[in-house]
């Protein structure tokens, strides 16, 4: 195919991004394959192949469309016996489907297209084998369904206005597809197609899609004919279409102009109600438009201040003005945010597959439930999220539950079930993930924080089932016996601790012996504004977020208590360490002359914990901005803001500030 | 290729103009970022971005001199992001052509050595440059 004439390299993106999605959901079909073929699934799966392939040959990376295309072939093959589906059919679907990904990699990056000889003459094999026809290895597509061929006519179900004198001449035609066709669909379609190509086609019974999908009562198809060409040239044109026959033609007399039957129209839709149109907006744009929309929230916060200089008698107007400019950009500040909302399901699409990979590899069976995926959150949870939630998953199918046999003896279904459960509450989402595992030994877990020297025995013994469970969240635990690829090693709970805590939400567990276990994260719809305590140290402001503010102490440093050569402070029952912020910060503080001096107590990893500030500066709600590098590499920083004043000030990681 | 010459007390460098976004003067004080290199200047606000800035003496080891005015500082174009650099002085856009070896003990970010008449002028390489500054944070 000649490439198109157009820069494909604009389009590039948008190819990437929606290839993408339908391999996506390939995928998820692939797994859902497995549970049991219909014929609605597998065609399902074969428009998303198709789609691929399209948007594969218009950007003319042949080499994607070829492999899409066997992929299609297989899928119609499958489609017309569903019941030849089985699991070695669906791992070369998968492979596929992973190999078309790797296909729209390289094209994003501009990088060559990876080699897939191999795999298309695996496909066709087994597509031949299935069909009982020679395989066409890497020939030419043997049957060009959308791209080579002229646009298909439109079908419609009106009649053409009968009173227009130079309307062709109209044929009423009835054709049947052989019954021992594997592909009847596709038969149709081309027959379809090809009669198209001689001059308009109408009334076609059943519908396109219904053809396309293979859904042809009796093998039948009727259809009107609008054309200049004979009738012999006709039948002739359909003898050029494999298994698919002219079983009647005839002219039809123009006297009996056909009233359009109202049935006809789609009944779902309503005049007047157009459905909710959508765009597709990169997320980095979106991103951009929050970032300005912030701007403008901190501009108008600077002018208010700036305001705040002017003589008395001017300023109610400004007021007024400010007061008025506030509303608007709040207001296009939360549109924006409401744009960003993306479901959940972004993240669950990729489970079933993930669950049943990692169930592969450890001879697992398990039955993976979601509800709730479409709920949604902002962007940038969901992007934070994606690999807690793996991580999650995996530890619940390789440690949570049993092997088949342990699972037999406990007298549970051999079968393990995890479930994943989205849920608003309030203005809050909650994501659950569970298994009907083993649930967490406590005990062991007390055994292992002290083996490992993480606690002493005594901090152990005080502890809560639920702060015990916590502990599986400290950095360098694992309760797994043995260290497998899947899981024990890359990102640990402390990791998926940390991601959830930064996007503000917070994490619980609950388990039961024998049971099973349940991760429950509590997650904020969106992140961008946060509430902070604004601290000084020396010249320096920084902010700390109130959700992890316990409290402030105001007190002289030669009243704090001493352990062990540590200053500590008494807050409420407890005991806490004491950690000078600008010691922990490397920045110069005042000199330790005051008197008194604040205390901000807040909620560490491992506890709570007091920081010596040298001054309070109050609360302030900001619009958070991400660190872009270098800054990024900097531990114990969550982000930046500027505040009414200009000064850009830095918001601390309080748990990473004193273990990094 | 056309490059923006500037001074580092009294030594010239240049940077291609096509990895340049603009100079600003620069501001009278800078957020200091905590745990960070020597060379880190802090952060700035440009309109409303938060934007580092890397003290360009520091990170060359140039000896800094008597103080001047308040210097200048050049925002490195890195896509979505933008690097300030601070130095002295701008003195304006020069073709330089032949760009010879750097000198033996350069750092890294130094591209090699031009000439502009009589007077040498150090070349500087943008991604270098940002390499160096991101390998100053990690080997802190």
């Amino acid at each position: 195919m000649a490439g198109p004439s157009w820069d494909t390299s604009r389009y590039l993106t948008l190819f990437s991004g929606e290839a993408t999605e339908h391999l996506e959901a390939l995928g998820k079909d692939v797994v859902s394959l497995e549970k049991g073929a219909t014929v609605a699934l597998i065609d399902s799966m074969f428009r998303h192949a198709h789609s691929v392939k399209g948007m594969a040959a218009s950007m003319a990376f042949e080499g994607t469309a070829k492999l899409a295309h066997l992929l299609e072939d297989l899928l119609g093959t499958l489609r017309a016996d569903v019941a030849r589906s089985n699991a070695s059919v669906a791992d070369v679907i998968l492979q596929t489907v992973d190999s078309l990904s790797g296909h729209v990699k390289a094209a994003a990056a501009n990088e060559p297209l990876p080699d897939s000889t191999a795999l298309m003459t695996r496909l066709s094999e087994l597509n031949a084998s299935m069909t009982g026809r020679p395989a066409t290895p890497t020939a030419p597509s043997p049957a060009p369904v959308v791209e080579t061929a002229p646009p298909p006519p439109k079908s419609t179900s009106a009649a053409p206005p009968a009173s227009n004198p130079a309307a062709p001449p109209r044929f009423s035609v009835k054709l049947k597809i052989n019954p021992a066709s594997n592909q009847p669909g596709v038969r149709g379609f081309l027959a379809y197609k090809r009669l198209g190509t001689l001059g308009n086609v109408f009334d076609l019974k059943p519908p396109l899609d219904d053809i396309k999908a293979g859904r042809v009562p009796q093998g039948t198809i009727t259809l009107e004919l609008e054309t200049d060409q004979t009738e012999d040239a006709i039948t002739r044109t359909m003898r050029t279409v494999a298994d698919v026959e002219l079983e009647s033609i005839a002219a039809i007399v123009k006297a009996a102009p056909v009233v359009a039957a109202p049935a006809e129209v789609d009944p779902n839709r309503v005049v007047g109600q157009e459905p909710a149109r959508t765009i597709r907006v990169r997320t980095e744009v979106m991103d951009q438009f929050l970032d300005q929309a912030g701007e403008l929230l901190l501009a108008t916060s600077r002018v208010r201040e700036l305001s705040r200089g002017m003589p008395a008698a001017q300023r109610p107007p400004l007021d007024e003005a400010v007061d008025r400019l506030h509303l608007l950009v709040k207001g296009l500040h939360d549109k924006v945010m409401q744009a960003r909302m993306t479901p959940i399901a972004v993240i669950t699409d990729r489970l079933p597959r993930a669950a049943r990979d990692i169930a592969r590899r450890r001879n697992r069976d398990v039955d993976l439930v979601i509800t709730g995926e479409d709920i949604e959150l902002d962007r940038a949870i969901v992007d934070e999220l994606a690999d807690p939630v793996l991580h999650l998953l995996r530890n619940a199918i390789d440690h949570g539950l049993e092997p088949t046999e342990e699972r037999t003896a406990a007298n549970k279904p051999p079968k393990g079930k995890v479930t994943i459960a989205v849920r608003r509450l309030r203005d809050r989402v909650v994501f659950e993930l569970s298994d009907d595992g083993r649930g967490i030994d406590v005990e062991r877990v007390k055994v292992l924080v002290v083996e490992r020297g993480l606690l002493t025995r005594d901090q152990v013994t005080a502890l809560t089932e639920r702060e015990t469970l916590m502990l599986v969240c400290l950095p360098g635990f694992s309760t797994a016996a043995d260290v497998t690829d899947i899981s024990g090693r890359g990102v640990g709970m402390d990791a998926v601790r940390r991601a959830v805590e930064q996007v503000g939400g917070t994490l619980e567990i609950e388990t039961r012996a024998g049971r099973g276990t349940s991760f429950r994260l509590s997650l904020p719809l969106t992140v961008a504004v946060v509430n902070l305590l604004l601290v000084g140290v020396g010249d320096e402001v920084y902010g700390l977020p109130i959700g992890k503010v316990s409290g402030v102490v105001e007190t002289a440093r030669d009243r704090l208590a001493m352990s062990q050569n540590a200053p500590v402070l008494q807050f409420g029952q407890s005991v806490l360490p004491v950690h000078e912020l600008s010691a922990l910060l490397e920045v110069p503080g005042d000199a330790r002359t005051a008197a008194l001096v604040p205390f901000v107590v807040v909620d560490g990893d491992d506890g709570r914990l007091a920081l010596a500030v040298d001054r309070l500066l109050g609360q302030q709600e900001v619009v958070l901005k991400g660190l872009s590098k270098p800054l990024d590499l900097v531990p114990g920083l969550a982000g930046v803001t500027i505040l009414g004043n200009g000064q850009p000030v830095f918001i601390l990681d309080v748990a990473r500030l004193v273990t990094a | 290729m056309r490059h923006v010459l500037f001074r580092l007390e009294k030594d010239r460098y240049a940077l291609p103009l096509s990895s340049i976004r603009e100079v600003v003067v620069a501001p009278d004080t800078f957020t200091r970022v905590p745990r960070s290199p020597k060379a880190m200047k802090g952060v700035m606000n440009l309109r409303g971005r938060v934007v580092p800035v890397v003290d360009l003496r520091e990170l060359l080891d140039v000896a800094p001199g008597p103080v001047g005015g308040p210097g200048r500082v050049v925002l490195l174009d890195r896509g979505r992001r933008e690097l300030g650099l601070l130095i002295s002085e701008v003195d304006g856009i020069e073709s330089l052509e032949k760009i010879g070896p750097p000198a033996p003990k350069a750092s890294l970010a130094v591209k090699g050595l031009a000439r502009l008449g009589a007077i040498p002028v150090t070349v500087l390489d943008p991604d270098a440059l940002d390499a160096t500054v991101a390998r100053a944070f990690t080997t802190k």
